[in-house]
Order: structure tokens, then sequence, then C-alpha cells
């Protein structure tokens, strides 16, 4: 790292990327060290096993989801510009942002509706659009551990579904998943400070 | 323009936070960029068509924006000044980042905490919030206490030994240094500055001439003042953050499920206790669940709620009557002669047993009531204190009347002697403690007869621990109610230098029989149960003894009345708080380990209510009962002779007339004998009155209508969500229509968007129309007023497609308009 020089113009598409994020160039140059370092033998990409490596990760129970979101399609590379993409949705939201933005280009990464996408990507694993009641089983046995019977989970899931299913498909659909999140200050809670 | 100007402003604002080591070429070409924009403003300003005050403000604002960010650009000294001002500024939001985040980790406990949070639910975790903040205020009390009156009376103070209230009597010399006296609050112990007694009545001490009788007067003031306002505060906090919530009722589960776990935990224990907090938040929901959805049969309920608390009053009356014909009954007995132990100890024995049998009492009978967990322990816990109170009051009016009688027959002095009310005192003490393990002081007191004829000593009662389950409620009631009130009335007869010894010994007693219960109740009993589990004929885990619960409502109890008393004698015992403080230290790393290690979490784990404001109410009820005496005191009964710094004095509050005369200036003495005049003071208090009603009635109207912009504010998004989908299905439908050109499947897809348009409008004229349009007439044509009518309110695109769209949607209200009456009602 010390041999390399920080200056912006190594990173390749920066200006494109930038204008995608949202990013500064003082933030875009710590991730692309960040990313130089995961990347044990500089391919100039990442994959699953670099990303296994990072210890926290190691340890979280939901790790792999985590890791997942990086590789969506089921890709199994992840170049810098696709790293930045998944850490924008993280940014915290300037309302100035709103104030002044364009209608007509696409939202931010980092709007509500974007990081309440990602959010849902994590449980819905087969990416069809719906978290089904067998996906929302795995993710509470997940948080759960041993502690609680099957019959309570099941229970749990059924109501869970009752609660906020409004078209009545069983399953929770994105816009129904949004709804019932309506009341959580996403903005704040999925918003990392460091990534301003 | 006006809105490129607030982009201007505010982006630049954001530049300044937001910029990252140095100012960055992007960022000098954007400030560069807006610095010409507002030059250009400058120049045109005269030709803008604006009102004359707007272009006079936006001038000033244009060139003050110049000459601030000319200087980033370099142009003369401004860059530097700029850029440093820059670096300050970060260096400051950093700084205060890094201070709130210490802030965060200096509070004591927080991990203790949630570790117990996390395993046994948020009811228990509030004790142990409650006991912690209970703590801090102790803490600002000693402080006060300490560094005012204790700290000035040591340094500055006579010393030991100079007058004959700081020194050991030769009787007692010998003995003042062993260890049972010191215990005893005797010997060196009595005669040093914890105590009232060693206060000297000189005006001023030292050469600082500091007024100690004014500072012990106005510190044991602001002791209750502070204590008064902090509860007060507390409760406010608490009602405020209650009701900003926002009630997310709605969607309990899918929060819990799809939020409440924490992607930032990077270690395996806390992931441990994240899984338990999950589950006990799970377990809690569904309790709550559970709870309503129950089937109530109101009259039914009703029926039994009022049963129940007929049934539970005509125990506390007939305790209390029992109580009073025992006493009767042994007041007779002394006066025979022969009585067997059963007759002396008769008062006893029954009060102990009352005590011990009527709360489980009361909670059998409180299961007809069907509550909320919650609630029934609010009950149970209302219930417990009335009864404790009652016995109380009987015991006391039936002595009282035999002291009345005394005072008749034998022209005793009315006012009974300190020892017979230390005596007493300790009677009753013991009455309730019977079963519990304590050690007991002897009582060393001549043994006239007051009441009941008692021995001079008694030796410590060890009683065997009651077959009944220890650790209902009631264990925490005996000791400190019945002292707090003891003492609230023999205030008034006791001289002030025994009481502050009592209070001490109580405290100190009170303490090791806390922890000693807790050793033997709950410790002992789980390495029982868990190494005898082995060779013993029954599961003992699952059955009999088990595992204790943690006594939530026990322990707030002795918390609150422990604190009652502690305000209580913290008048006459300066020490007293400092012992608190070491006793509420060490109750807390002795519950948190005792807790862990051998308490199971309660079946039905229930949530804390989100406000602390029983147990707060029941704080400050107690502040009030524990501040009376003292004031009383203070205002009516001479101070004793010859000890505590008030001495001599005819009224302790003289203090304060005595300053005003000698250290101020005479005008001011004026000023305040004129306050003082009740024909000020009247007025004042009635002006406080009516400022009370009018603040609350205030208060009560912003509620209601913050309630009606709720209201409002949901019935605008249902609307604006529900014409959203409106029209996505409408293209969608239209498009369906030219495909198979059925209408029926356009009705039953219209039909739930129409019952939830309706349904959230919340507009009844509306409402009228739409059920009385389809009936109305037949035509299409008629029917379109009301459809045209109800899509300009909310800005719809359907207006804009016309009445070609208006027609089909007449049908399904006409063919359903008899559903479509009843939808609104849900």
């Amino acid at each position: 790292m010390g041999s390399r020089s920080s200056h912006a113009a190594r990173i390749p598409d920066v200006d494109s990327i930038r204008r995608e994020t949202g990013f500064s160039q003082a933030s875009l140059i710590r991730l692309y060290h960040r990313f130089q370092a995961l990347d044990r033998n500089e391919k100039g990409y990442l994959s699953r096993v670099d990303l296994q490596q990072i210890g926290a990760l190691a340890v979280n129970p939901l790790g792999d989801r985590i890791i997942d979101s990086f590789f969506p399609d089921g890709s199994l590379r992840v170049d810098f510009p696709g790293f930045v993409r998944v850490l924008a949705h993280f940014r915290p939201v300037d309302d100035e942002d709103n104030g002044n933005r364009d209608p007509k280009e696409p939202e931010p990464l980092n709007s509500r509706m974007n990081k309440l996408r990602f959010a849902f990507q994590l449980y819905d694993l087969d990416r069809d659009g719906k978290i089904s009641r067998h996906e929302m089983l795995q993710v509470l046995r997940l948080m759960v551990g041993v502690q609680v019977t099957e019959e309570q989970l099941e229970s749990i899931t059924d109501r869970t579904v009752q609660e906020a299913d409004e078209d009545g498909d069983g399953a929770v659909s994105f816009l129904e998943f949004t709804k019932s999140l309506e009341k959580m200050n996403i903005e704040q809670k999925m918003s990392i400070r460091i990534l301003k | 323009m006006w809105k490129q100007l607030k982009k201007h402003r505010s982006s630049s604002s954001a530049s300044s936070a937001s910029c990252g080591e140095s100012l960055s070429e992007e960022e000098l070409a954007r400030i560069l960029e807006q610095v010409e924009d507002k030059k250009k403003l400058i120049a045109t300003m005269r030709s803008k068509p604006w009102p004359m005050a707007r272009k006079l403000a936006e001038l000033r604002e244009a060139q003050e924006f110049v000459e601030k960010y000319e200087g980033a650009l370099g142009k003369g000294k401004g860059k530097r000044l700029y850029a440093c001002r820059m670096l300050m500024a970060k260096k400051w939001a950093k700084f205060k980042r890094d201070f709130d985040n210490f802030k965060t980790q200096c509070i004591p406990w927080e991990m203790k905490i949630k570790d117990i949070e996390s395993h046994f639910g948020s009811s228990v975790a509030s004790y142990f919030i409650f006991l912690r903040w209970m703590y801090g205020v102790n803490l600002v009390l000693f402080g006060l206490i300490f560094g005012l009156v204790i700290i000035p009376e040591v340094l500055m103070g006579m010393p030991y030994g100079s007058i004959p209230r700081k020194t050991v009597p030769r009787a007692e010399e010998e003995k003042a240094m062993d260890f049972s006296v010191l215990w005893d609050f005797e010997g060196y112990i009595k005669y040093s500055a914890l105590f009232y007694g060693y206060y000297n009545n000189q005006r001023t001490i030292g050469w600082l001439r500091y007024r100690l009788p004014m500072a012990y007067f106005m510190v044991g003031v602001s002791v209750f003042g502070y204590s008064l306002m902090i509860v007060i505060r507390s409760m406010a906090s608490n009602t405020q953050g209650s009701t900003s919530e926002g009630e997310n009722d709605n969607f309990t589960f899918s929060f819990k499920m799809f939020t409440s776990w924490d992607y930032l935990i990077g270690n395996s224990e806390t992931a441990d206790s994240k899984y338990a907090s999950i589950t006990t938040s799970f377990k809690e929901s569904i309790v709550d669940e559970q709870e309503s959805n129950k089937e109530e049969n109101v009259h039914l309920t009703r029926f039994l709620r009022v049963l129940a608390n007929f049934l539970i009053i005509c125990c506390l009356c007939g305790s209390g009557y029992l109580i009073y014909f025992v006493v009767k009954r042994s007041q007779e007995f002394s006066k025979m002669q022969n009585i067997s132990w059963y007759e002396r100890n008769e008062v006893e024995i029954v009060m102990s047993l009352l005590g011990m049998f009527c709360p489980p009492l009361f909670e059998t009978i409180a299961a007809l009531e069907n509550y909320h967990p919650r609630i029934g322990l609010k009950w149970q816990l209302g219930r417990i204190f009335a009864l404790f109170l009652g016995n109380l009051y009987t015991f006391l009016l039936a002595l009282m009347d035999d002291v009345h009688l005394k005072v008749k027959t034998t022209n005793f002095p009315p006012i009974p002697s300190a020892h017979h009310i230390s005596f007493l005192k300790y009677n009753t003490f013991l009455v309730y403690n019977v079963h519990e393990l304590k050690k007991f002081w002897k009582v060393d007191r001549p043994s006239c007869s007051f009441g009941s004829d008692v021995p001079a000593s008694r030796k410590s009662v060890v009683a065997p621990l009651s077959d009944v389950d220890v650790h209902s409620p009631q264990r925490k009631f005996p000791t400190v109610p019945i002292a707090l009130f003891c003492s609230c009335l023999f205030i008034c007869y006791l001289a002030d230098c025994e009481l502050s010894k009592e209070f001490m010994r109580l405290t100190v007693s009170d303490m090791l029989v806390t922890y000693i219960t807790i050793l033997l109740g709950d410790f002992l009993r789980a390495c029982f149960v868990r190494f005898m589990n082995y060779c013993w004929c029954w599961d003992l885990e699952a059955g009999f003894p088990s595992y204790a619960e943690f006594d939530i409502s026990g322990n707030v109890l002795g918390l609150i009345f422990n604190q009652g008393m502690i305000w209580m004698g913290s008048f006459y015992a300066p020490g007293l708080v400092g012992i608190n403080v070491l006793r509420l230290l060490t109750s807390m790393y002795f519950q948190c380990w005792a807790v862990m290690s051998s308490n199971v979490p309660h079946e039905r784990v229930f949530k804390a209510s989100r406000s602390n404001n029983f147990y707060m109410g029941l704080l400050l009820l107690v502040l009030f009962l524990s501040l009376l005496p003292v004031a009383y005191t203070i205002m009516s009964l001479p101070p004793s002779f010859d000890c505590g710094p008030f001495s001599g004095k005819n009224r302790m509050y003289d203090v304060i007339q005595e300053t005003i005369e000698n250290d101020f200036p005479t005008f001011l003495g004026k000023i305040f004998a004129f306050l003082a005049n009740p024909g000020l003071i009247i007025p004042a208090i009635l002006l406080m009155f009516l400022a009370i009603y009018y603040l609350n009635s205030v208060s009560k109207s912003l509620s209601r209508s913050n309630a009606q912009l709720r209201k409002k504010i949901q019935a605008l998004r249902e609307i604006e969500k529900s014409h959203k989908s409106v029209k996505g299905r409408a293209t969608a439908r239209d498009s369906e229509e030219t495909a198979n050109g059925n209408s029926k499947n356009s009705t039953q897809l219209q039909l739930p968007k129409e019952g939830t348009m309706r349904h959230s409008a919340s507009q009844s004229q509306t409402l009228d129309q739409k059920a009385q349009g389809p009936e109305a007439s037949s035509s299409a044509g008629k029917a379109v007023p009301p459809a045209s009518q109800h899509l300009p309110i909310s800005r719809s695109p359907g207006a804009r497609t016309g009445s070609g769209q208006a027609r089909p949607q007449a049908h399904p209200w006409r063919s359903a308009s008899g559903k479509s009456a009843q939808r609104p009602r849900h």
C-alpha cells in the first residue's frame, strides 16, 4: 500500500462511479484501498473466498447472506464498481440530495427504496421477488438458534405472513415488505457514517 | 431562482461539512461557480421583478456569501483563514462525536444489564436500570451532603474531644472500640460526623466563617428538593418517550423477523446473547398476542373482577380486625400472671402469619380477574401495599389506645421515653421477621411494660424457612415499610439524637437481611436443586423446589421503601446516604451475580411497560411520606438541648431567621419578612393552581389535535397509495379490457379498490353520495358526478382518462350497492 500513490486517477472509471453512487473522492479512495487489501492475489476482482477471509463476517451467523448480497445475479466475481455499488446502499442520506435532484435521473443508490430493496434481497434467496414462508423459516432458524420449538417457529411465520401479506399469496412481496417497515427509520439504521 | 439560491446555500454548507482532509479541486471549482453566480445576481438585482423586501434580503445574503467564500478561493489572505475555519469545524465535529461515544461507554454496568436483558427479558432488566438510576441519585445526594456538611465539619469544626457532645463518655470508653459496639453504631462511631448529635451549634466555624447550622439546614432541604425534582423530571421524560414512539402495533412480528438481527455482530458470544434476546422478544410478543386474542366475555369478566376485589377487601378488613383483637387480648394477658409462651408472643405470631399467607391468597383470588400479567402485577403490588399499611395502622391504633388508657389511669407522662419507642419499634420489626433469617441485636433496655410483657433481651431468632414459596413479593415488605411508618409516627416523640442511630441500624440490618435471604433462598436452593437432583426421588428441577424466579415486584418495592427511609433519615444522620451508596453498589454486583447464577427466566415473559411511571409514582408517594415527618419536626418541635447543630434554639428554622438578621443587609430582611406574609403567599398559591389548570387544559387540547393530525396523515397516505395502485390497475385493466372485453373481471378488481378508497377517504359526504349514487339513477351519465366528485379530491389520474372510464365504474357500484354500503363500517 505504501508504494502505491493514492491518486484518484488510478481508479478506473472514477467519474462514472462517482456519479452513480454519489461517494466523495476521498471515500472512493478509501474504498479502493480496502478493495485492494481484500483482493489478495491482485486479480482485479473479489471472489467469495476473499470475502470469507474477513474475520468478523465468518463469525456472523448470517455472514453467508451478507457475502451473497455482493454477488447479484449469481455471478462469481465482483469488480470494484460492483463492490462500490453495494456499499453505496449504506451511504447516509443527505437531505439536500433530494432537494436538488433531477427528477429524470434514476434514484440515488442510497434512497430509502433502494435500501429496502437491498434488505429484501437478503431474505429473498431465490430472487423471485417474494419472501416465501420457507425462506422466512430459514431466517428465523438462523436468528433464534435452537431455543424455540419448531411449532413456535411455524406459528411465528404464519403470523408474520398474516400481518404483512395483503394480496393473499402467502408470501411477502417487495411492496408489502416496504409497507410493513414504513415506520422504521431505515435511512438512519441502514447507514454507515464513515461512508459519507 | 429562489430554489436555485437555496440549492447553492445548502450545497455549500454540505460541502463544508462533508469535505475530506483538505479542500479538493472539485469543491473549489464548485465554490467558484457559486461565487460567480452570486456576483451575477448582485449585478442584476435591480432588474428582477421581486418585491423590495425580498430583493434586499437576497442582496444581503449574496453579499455575505461572496465575502465568506472569496477567502476560500485564495483572494488575499482569506484562503488560509477559510481553511483554518474549516479545519476547526471538522475537529469540533469529531471531538463531539468522540465525546458522545465516551459518554456512552461511561454508563456503568451497561453490558451487565444488557446481558441480563437478553436472558431474562426487559422486565427483570428494568429493575436493574431502576437500581442504577437510584444509585446515581444517591451519589448526587451524597456529594451534596458530604461536600457541604461533613467535610467542613471535619476540617474546620471543633475536633473530637473538645466538647461533651463530641466525646465518648468515660463510662463507655473501654468498650468504645469493640467491634460489636461499633456494629451497633455506638462507641466511636456514635460520636463522629456521621451523626446529627456530633454537630456543634456554633454559628460560624473556622477561618472561613462557614455557617454550619445554616448549611446543615439548607442541605437537608435541598436533598428533598433535588429528589423531588429529579423524580418528577424522570416521570415527565418517560411520558414523552412513549408518545413519540409511534404505534407499530400493526406489524410487530414482521418487524421482529426482518429487523431484529444485528448484522454488525462479529463476536460469537455477542451472537449467543443476541439469540437469547431475540427469543425472549418473540416470546414476549407471543404473550401479548395471546392476551389480546383472548375471548372476552365482558360481563362475566367484570363480575369476576368485582367479586375478586370484594373478597380481597374482606380479607384486608379481616386481617385488620384480627390484629386489633389480638393486641387487645395481649394487653389483657399482660395483666395476668403465668402466661404461656404462646400468649406472650401471640401478636407477633399472628402478624407474621398474616404477612405470610395473605399475599399468596391475594394471588389466587387474582387469578379470577384474568388480567394481562403486567397489569396483574400492579394490582398485586397495590394490594400487598394496602395489606401491610392496614396491618401496621391497626396495630399502632391499638397500641395508641392503650397508651391513652394508661395515661388516664396512671398519670404517666404522655410522651413515651426513647427506650420504649425503640423497644416497640424493634418489636414490630421482629414481628414481621420471625420467618426471616437475621441477627437481632441485644436490646439491653429496661423492660418497662408497655403494652405487652416482653423479655428484655432476645437471642437471635432462627426460624425454619417456610414451606410457602419464599420468593413471593412479600419477602421485601416486612422490614422497611414497618420501620418507615413506625419512625414516621415516633419521630415526633423521639429525641433527634437517638433517631439517627435507629435509622442507621435499620438500613444496615435491612441490607444484611436482603443479602442473606438471596444467598440462602436463591443460591443455596439452586445449588441444592442442581446437585441433589442426581440422588433424589423426583425431578427437583421440574418439580417442587426448582430454580427460583427473580422477584421483580418485591425487589423494586424494597428499593423504593429503603430509599424512603434514607430520605427520612438523611436529615438526622448525614452519614446515612454514604452508607446507602455503598449498599446500592454492592447490591448491584451481588444481585447481578445472583440473577445470572441461580435464577431462571419467568415462564411467561412479558415486556415491561414502556413507561416506568408506576414505580416512579410510588417513589414520589414515598418521598412525600418521608418528607412529612421531617417537615413536621422542623416546624413544630424544639430541637434537643444538648446535641445537634440546632441545639438551644426554639425551633430549627430559627437558623434562617438568624442568618438573615446577621449576615444579610437589613433591607433584605425586610423583603423576606414581606414575602413571608401569608397575604402574599396565599394568592401566590392560588395563582399556581390556576396555572396548573391552564397548562393541563392546553396540553389536553394539544394532544387531541396531535391525534387528529396523525389520523389525517394516515388517511392521506392511504388515499395516495390506493390511487397509485388504481392508476396502475386502471392502465392494466384497459389493456386487459381490450384483450378479453370482459368487464366482470374488472368488477372484481375494482371493487376491493373502491372499497378501500371509500374506507380511507373518511369523508362521509363522498361515502353517502357513492352509496346513493348507484341507487339514484340507472343512466351512466348520472353516475358520473359521484365519481368525478371523488376524483378531484385526490389528484387521481382517473379524471384525465375522461368519462370513458367513469362509465364502466358506475356498473360495479350499482350492482354492489348493498355490499358497498357495509364496507366502510370496518
